[in-house]
């Protein structure tokens, strides 16, 4: 009597094509090996917004009594392997339920796979992973991470190249070949199922020692008990911001405590405070007033409550004063307009390098034109073909 | 009628007030244009203001699990009553004024729906409220063209052929919406002769939305304004475009802009260049070649929805208001 638990981590909207056909495979393909399974969606995720983190759990058992079992719960409590089809997730996860913000490996079993879509290298990562206190199992499978929309799926054989590597990681769940029967039944693509077994012979495992990761403790808060909410269930407003950092001049909006929303951005803003016309625009257009405004009537971006979307970015009329640059490459929240105050020449010189470099490695949000998601993956192929990716 | 708040116009980006009365903490996806409305719509309307808002993504996404980003009071209403309850608001308010119960003042009720409960079930009630001159209140109506919240069900307001969760092209049928509302303002305008202000707007024009909704909220009696609310998650499109595409939908005449105030219509920013014959129309398929939920469409669709747009430009009485022409020749019969 063996159940298994698999929990896929994706950006909602972005990766819910994506995360549905991991789990649907897995379920199907462990049909094939006379098991049962099922997969579903967290209820608290739905409905899905674009960005927030969110859930899908394949769950197999050997029969169905089993399964019903396991199912009772209303999510499993812990899991076999996580996938984590996002690096950028790695930094901890806050859904927009209420959860605060989790550890990605927070239902990692002991001994388990954290298996994550990633250009980074294993070390790289285990800065952002939390500390974890027991022995578990870390793979990659290497590639940036595939988004697209609702609508439109872009299909660059990510679904199929981590069914390759869970059957690596945990050969218990399902057999390669049964992956490759149900990869070629649903997608009747050769070359889906060639992706799949080129994945499940790279794939290596890395152990992970119970003291390695990142021991940044991540941010909670008390929930209250349904007899301490207020009479019908009024909630206390959002203070009235002051100015800046408390001063006199600028303005800085006071935030709401529980929900900080920075685990959805996978690409942040840097501003280039000299160039910065003070046009007001970033400011007026961030549909999450994450920027606070300077006594010298510039915008910082604050990065707990920043998003990502990169709106910004774009109405900023100025040549690369607001840049999206990848948010994988950073592990802390900290004001840019204070390290700016503290050293001018320092932060332009790491902003002009920064931008420099990250101009070219921009993840990819979603749609822009139509023919984007072909042509990307044409691109990709042929950098695959030259050696650059497996 | 009782006295209003007396908002000035503001005149340019550098005077939009700094403070925010909606402030960050909302679940709402990267991007979110309608976010923003919220945003500018109480930034415009200042600390002394009520927010009702009906069911919808602007209630679920920002009052759920006992916390909010909204600074002034907030109350949420069922999903087809913001017209009644922006109605009951202010009579309750100017009840208890009367009464002695409040300090007397003068406060904005604003009640928000979406295109679904604005354009769809609220009608109804929105149309009653228009009707009660004694009563300051704006309804505000942010129309992102679905249900969003629950998933991208198709509304009256989404345009034709676009791609829903009730509306996924098919391999034996390519369109499956072809209903086409999209003139919520002008026909509740055109019924009530005793709102003093009807308008359209989008947030990819704040300014014009900030003062908007300041004239609305300062001529006071009932008012109405509908924003147009590019959405990243039902549309398909990067986040980053939300403000761009709310541009091009005016820019290509899609999305009309103009207020109607005491019974004069005047455009509004680009909308206007393009009425006076300044400004000549993007072609549509800017826009819709840069939404997924456009992406099934063939030569021949967008072909059509050209002429769609061409025709309420073209041939309406009132080009992008009203497709009522005038003929006093005589009786038809």
């Amino acid at each position: 009597m063996t159940t298994y638990a698999v929990e896929v981590v994706y950006r909602g909207i972005f990766q819910r094509t994506l995360s549905r056909n991991i789990c649907r495979g897995i379920v199907l393909a462990a049909h094939k090996g006379g098991k049962i399974g099922t997969a579903f969606g967290r209820y608290g995720d739905s409905p899905e917004r674009n960005g927030i983190p969110a859930k899908y759990f394949a769950v197999v058992a050997d029969d169905q009594l089993e399964l019903e079992e396991s199912l009772a719960k209303y999510e499993p409590k812990e899991v076999d392997v996580t996938i984590c089809v996002d690096d950028t997730l790695c930094k901890g996860v806050e859904s927009w339920a209420w959860y605060g913000l989790q550890p990605i490996n927070a239902l990692t079993k002991e001994g388990g796979a954290l298996l994550v879509t990633s250009k980074q290298a294993a070390d790289a990562l285990l800065e952002d992973i939390h500390r974890k206190g027991m022995p578990y199992r870390l793979a990659i499978v290497s590639g940036p991470a595939s988004f697209s929309g609702l609508w439109v799926y872009k299909d660059d054989h990510t679904d199929v190249r981590i069914l390759g590597a869970l059957a690596r990681v945990c050969p218990g769940l399902v057999s390669m070949e049964a992956y490759e029967q149900v990869i070629q039944e649903i997608w009747s693509n050769e070359a889906k199922v060639r992706s799949a077994r080129r994945s499940y012979d790279q794939t290596r495992v890395r152990p992970v020692e119970p003291a390695e990761g990142n021991t940044s403790v991540p941010f909670s808060f008390t929930k209250p008990g349904w007899t301490q909410m207020r009479e019908a269930l009024t909630i206390v407003g959002v203070p009235q911001g002051a100015g800046f950092r408390g001063g006199q001049g600028g303005f800085q909006p006071a935030r709401s405590e529980v929900f900080k929303k920075f685990s959805t951005r996978t690409m942040r803003p840097i501003v280039n405070f000299q160039t910065c016309t003070k046009c007001t625009l970033c400011w007026l257009q961030c549909p999450d007033s994450c920027f606070d405004v300077t006594p010298d009537g510039r915008y910082d971006a604050n990065l707990e409550a920043c998003c990502g979307c990169g709106v910004c970015a774009d109405v900023c009329p100025v040549a690369d004063c607001v840049t999206m640059v990848n948010e994988a490459h950073f592990n802390d929240n900290s004001s840019q307009y204070d390290w700016f105050q503290r050293d001018k020449d320092g932060y332009l010189r790491w902003l002009t390098e920064t931008v420099a470099q990250q101009k070219g490695e921009q993840r990819s949000h979603g749609f822009h034109h139509w023919g984007q998601y072909k042509e990307e993956i044409a691109a990709a192929a042929a950098a695959s073909e030259a050696g650059h990716d497996n | 009628m009782t006295t209003t708040q007396k908002l000035p116009a503001i005149r340019g980006v550098h005077n939009a007030p700094l403070e925010e009365f909606y402030t960050s903490g909302h679940r709402t996806c990267q991007g979110c244009e309608s976010a923003l409305v919220m945003k500018l719509m109480i930034k415009a309307a200042g600390p002394r203001t009520v927010v009702l808002g009906s069911t919808g993504c602007m209630y679920v996404a920002n009052t759920t699990y006992y916390s909010t980003p909204w600074v002034v009071p907030w109350m949420h209403t069922q999903l087809g009553s913001s017209g009644s309850a922006a109605t009951g608001a202010a009579a309750g308010l100017k009840a208890l004024m009367k009464k002695g119960k409040m300090k007397e003042e003068p406060i904005n009720v604003i009640s928000f729906c979406g295109d679904g409960g604005g354009a769809d079930m609220g009608l109804s009630a929105i149309s009653a409220s228009l009707t009660h001159p004694e009563y300051n209140h704006l309804v505000l109506m942010y129309d992102n063209e679905s249900y969003a919240n629950t998933d991208i069900q198709v509304s009256g307001s989404s345009p034709w052929g676009a791609h829903t969760s009730f509306s996924p092209p098919g391999k034996a049928r390519r369109i499956m919406h072809d209903r086409w509302k999209k003139n919520t303002a002008a026909m509740l305008a055109h019924g009530h002769p005793k709102s003093r202000y009807i308008a359209t707007g989008c947030a990819s024009y704040a300014v014009d939305l900030l003062n908007k909704v300041r004239r609305a909220l300062t001529l006071g009696g009932p008012t109405f304004i509908h924003s147009f609310d590019p959405c990243p998650k039902g549309w398909d499109y990067d986040p980053r475009y939300s403000h761009e595409l709310g541009m091009l939908a005016v820019e290509t005449g899609l999305w009309v802009q103009w207020e109607i105030e005491d019974g004069v219509l005047r455009y509004s920013g680009p909308s206007r260049m393009i009425a006076i014959g300044r400004r000549k129309r993007k072609p549509i398929v800017e826009y819709l070649k840069r939404q997924g939920r456009f992406a099934h469409f063939t030569e021949e669709d967008i072909a059509y929805f050209q002429s769609q747009v061409d025709e309420i430009w073209e041939k309406w009485g009132t080009p992008g208001v009203s497709s009522v022409k005038l003929d006093l020749k005589g009786d038809r019969a």
